[in-house]
């Protein structure tokens, strides 16, 4: 199914202005849904994609001025070449070296989700931003000052009229601006991208193609469509580590069947967002899929989908898996990892 | 009784005009004027009182120290039947039982004409979350303000109802307990109320009416879904939250009488 988005492509006219124009700057990016992905999550239509809303929400992401020690920004604990996950950490550490519970999730495609964090906290792009920014173990900011600051800081006050028309600096544009950065941040150039649209560079190997009717056969219920995640909420059957007994979505909902149910993660860029789970408990793929095999454990709540008859997990052999592994490394995207327009410097 | 001036709480200064669909109105009043919702905190029969003790239902005693809710999207209705809509980048107010002024919302711009009930939110409504940041303005910056505390940070919202004091119970002595309710996962929990107006609010330019609103703070969690704080002292989540706005919040407000001076 191809689905094609469209922004309004009237080029500015009066678009060569120079870096002290404080005007609003109508500089729409024509930003196209790959056609292997599923439609558009986000209304784009509400927060239309500018450069000069992306260029806000990039300075924005990459601030540390945001927390309150000045030193933690959202790019701290995503950082790109990681596919914007906290490479090599279990937990973040936010100010005053505080720790969370729970791994740091990748950014990427998030305007085709439905739900954010492990626990859907957040099931809007634009409103998920508040929970990082304001916890007081990531980046324990507070909206007042940050707006403040902002208001006081030059090259904001004119980001921010070059943004939006006649727009405030407000949290409301504070979370637009983010929210179009986010939006730009999609993966759609992977090798199993190129696979999938029929396009050069697309080669898969045997093994690849095999590891790929595998997953399909194995694991697509839960990590569907292209984006590999139905954006459910499922108890995979880790065993419960009672120092932290995460509850996951109860956290959020506090209903008991949903207990222990964290969010099917996407799997693009997997090879590159280690560890793995909620709780960054597993390191290798390897890991992951063995404890698909053999891991599986009847908690509260388990899914259904990982008990036929009382036999837990998922049937693998050591090749299936090897196979299936050499297929998720297909969804490796070098180009998103390493454009120069999502990072930092 | 609070009896102070307007604290309108512009969530943003955006001048959407006022979605009025008014067909004739009864009487040949023209022009805009204003109009007062007094919101006046009561426990049961008596005036609130804040760190004083009541007594609920289930025997349990407890001193509330801290009450705000959020009050939103108001729509007045006229003797003809045709309302008027508050616009909504306007129309998030917090209530706060500690700033006296924040219990007076005054709604400018109103069309003339002798109103008979308003129908307000209690909370963020669906329609605004869906909309995301869009519309919000300064919303999450009041929120936050340290005296209202109102943000929801961990479920990237906003707290609806907080409700919060200490308790004495069969196994409690003066216990801190909180009450906050707001959207839980995709479950909304916004709550609306109508309430008739005993005499009509006449909105002229010359006339504010003050619609004084009992607003009975002992049924967030002694109504018809009773809260033992026996079960556990902190009710965030889950089907309580649910059972308080689904079923005692919208019962209680009562719009009590009106002043037209």
């Amino acid at each position: 199914m191809k689905k094609i988005l469209l922004l309004t492509a009237f080029l500015a006219i009066a678009g060569c202005s120079s870096d002290d124009d404080t005007e609003y700057q109508n500089l729409p990016i024509d930003y196209q849904v790959p056609s292997n992905f599923p439609p558009l999550v986000y209304d784009l239509s509400r927060n239309p994609l500018t450069e000069k809303g992306f260029e806000l929400g990039k300075k924005i992401f990459y601030d540390g001025r945001l927390s309150s020690d000045g030193t933690i920004s959202c790019g701290f604990c995503h950082i790109q070449s990681d596919a914007f996950t906290h490479h090599g950490h279990t937990f973040s550490h936010g100010v005053n070296d505080a720790s969370g519970t729970r791994n740091a999730p990748p950014v990427q495609n998030m305007a085709y989700q439905s739900q954010f964090f492990w626990d859907g906290a957040s099931d809007h792009i634009e409103m998920l931003s508040m929970a990082p920014i304001s916890s007081e173990i990531e980046m324990n900011g507070n909206i007042i000052d940050i707006i403040n600051m902002m208001k006081n800081d030059a090259k904001y006050k004119q980001l921010y009229q070059q943004a939006f028309p006649n727009a405030p600096i407000d949290a409301e544009h504070l979370l637009k601006a983010l929210g179009q950065f986010m939006t730009v941040l999609t993966s759609s150039n992977s090798r199993f991208d190129k696979y999938r649209r029929g396009e050069t560079g697309g080669a898969l190997t045997v093994a690849e193609l095999a590891g790929y009717s595998l997953f399909n056969a194995k694991c697509a219920t839960c990590h569907a469509t292209d984006l590999f995640t139905d954006n459910t909420f499922r108890n995979n059957g880790l065993t419960i580590n009672p120092q932290i007994n995460d509850v996951g979505r109860y956290r959020v909902t506090q209903i008991p069947q949903d207990k222990f149910k964290f969010k099917v993660p996407s799997l693009r860029n997997i090879e590159k967002t280690a560890p793995y789970m909620h709780d960054g408990r597993f390191f290798t793929l390897e890991a992951v899929l063995n404890h698909y095999q053999s891991g599986v454990g009847n908690t509260e709540n388990l899914d259904p989908i990982l008990n036929t008859n009382g036999t837990l997990g998922i049937a693998l052999t050591t090749e299936e898996k090897a196979k299936i592994i050499a297929f998720l490394k297909t969804l490796t995207d070098e180009e998103f990892l390493t454009n120069p327009k999502f990072s930092e410097f | 009784m609070k009896k102070i001036f307007l604290a309108v709480l512009a969530i943003s200064t955006i001048a959407l005009t006022s979605c009025s669909n008014d067909s004739k109105d009864d009487t040949t009043a023209t022009g805009n004027g204003s109009l007062k919702l007094e919101f006046d905190n009561v426990y049961g029969a008596a005036d609130l009182a804040l760190n004083t003790e009541y007594t609920n239902s289930n025997g349990e005693k407890v001193k509330p120290n801290n009450v705000i809710y959020i009050i939103s999207n108001v729509v007045l209705t006229k003797a003809d039947g045709s309302t008027y809509t508050v616009p909504k980048s306007s129309s998030y107010f917090f209530v706060n039982e500690t700033d006296e002024a924040s219990t007076l919302i005054t709604l400018p711009n109103i069309p003339a004409g002798d109103y008979t009930k308003v129908k307000f939110g209690i909370g963020v409504d669906q329609a605004q979350y869906d909309a995301g940041a869009d519309g919000q303005g300064d919303l999450w910056t009041t929120a936050a303000l340290p005296s209202l505390g109102m943000t929801w940070s961990w479920a990237s919202g906003y707290k609806f109802v907080k409700f919060e004091g200490t308790v004495t119970s069969t196994t409690h002595t003066d216990a801190p307990y909180k009450v906050h309710t707001g959207k839980t996962g995709s479950i909304y929990n916004y709550a609306e109320a109508t309430l008739d107006f005993p005499n009509n609010a006449l909105v002229r330019t010359n006339i504010t009416p003050q619609v004084h609103i009992m607003a009975d703070v002992k049924k967030i969690i002694d109504g018809t879904t009773v809260i033992n704080f026996e079960e556990g002292l902190d009710v965030m989540g889950g089907t309580k939250v649910q059972q308080i706005m689904a079923n005692n919040v919208p019962t209680m407000f009562e719009a009590h009488h009106v002043h037209n001076d």
